[in-house]
């Protein structure tokens, strides 16, 4: 897998659990069941995000910065041939290829980062 | 909807070989039937959580727990570590028995946190730490399950 889609992906799951993280029934479940401390954790979160963006190499970074500005899901996952940011087929090559996560591809439809999923 | 429908009986291991929180926690991913890549991210972001505070919730039992796009679909899995191992957790005691929970950011029908809330509240059931200790096959924890409704 490129290191560059696998440090995508984990920004992508660190805002996924940063956004649910902030939402009223999650937070209410950590600080009752975990006694997790939200804002706490929502700071360290963003701290984490921002260190792993600027490990990212200028040209991806870039990259980056363009599509997640217009799309907060800006990596999806491929799962059966279909992209799941916008739900159009993705090149029957592309998503046979045994190879697909080993260089970053985005979705010739809605531009979003592609993680193909077995 | 009830727990025992994410799991399946090889995602159950009663007899956990780790002897530390990272061990545990790897053994337990190994038990969904992940690739090894998807294993290594999984292991990542459950430790991500781990670091912001423990999900050992006490009485002996941690929820481990993340979302992460490596998944499709939810899935869970159940250990236990005869002898227990140290875990941060909010009693300061040994963890026996963990319940992993993982699941895709976003889920058409969102059961993540319901099915959290399911185990926290199997969790807190006064005989359930006894009970998990005398288990004997993973059949007998889908029965407990099933016997406690959730």
């Amino acid at each position: 897998m490129n290191q560059n889609l696998e440090t995508l992906l984990e920004i992508q799951d660190l805002k996924s659990q940063r956004r649910e993280l902030a939402e009223a029934g999650e937070r209410e479940m950590q600080e009752q069941v975990f006694g997790l401390g939200v804002d706490e954790a929502l700071a360290k979160l963003d701290e984490k995000i921002a260190e792993m963006e600027e490990s990212l190499p200028p040209p991806v970074k870039s990259r980056y910065r363009r599509v997640s500005t217009r799309l907060p899901r800006f990596l999806v996952p491929v799962i059966n041939g279909t992209c799941y940011g916008c739900f159009v087929a993705v090149p029957t090559a592309q998503a046979s290829d045994s190879e697909r996560n080993a260089e970053i591809r985005s979705c010739e439809n809605c531009g979003r980062f592609l993680y193909h999923v077995d | 909807m009830e727990l025992r429908e994410f799991l399946a009986e090889d995602a159950i291991q009663l007899d956990l070989k780790g002897e530390s929180k990272d061990e545990i926690l790897k053994e337990l991913i190994g038990l969904l039937g992940v690739d090894d890549k998807s294993q290594g991210i999984l292991f990542k972001m459950l430790k991500r959580r781990e670091n912001l505070g423990s999900t050992g919730i006490g009485k002996g039992i941690a929820i481990p727990h993340c979302r992460s796009l490596v998944v499709n679909r939810l899935r869970l899995a159940f250990g236990r570590k005869n002898g227990g191992v140290e875990y941060k957790a909010i009693d300061d005691q040994t963890v026996n028995y963990f319940f992993l929970i993982v699941a895709p950011p976003l889920e058409v029908s969102n059961q993540y946190l319901p099915v959290l809330g399911r185990i926290a509240q199997f969790a807190k059931e006064p005989d359930v730490a006894e009970r998990l200790a005398a288990l004997e096959n993973p059949r007998e924890f889908l029965a407990l399950l099933e016997e406690k409704g959730v």
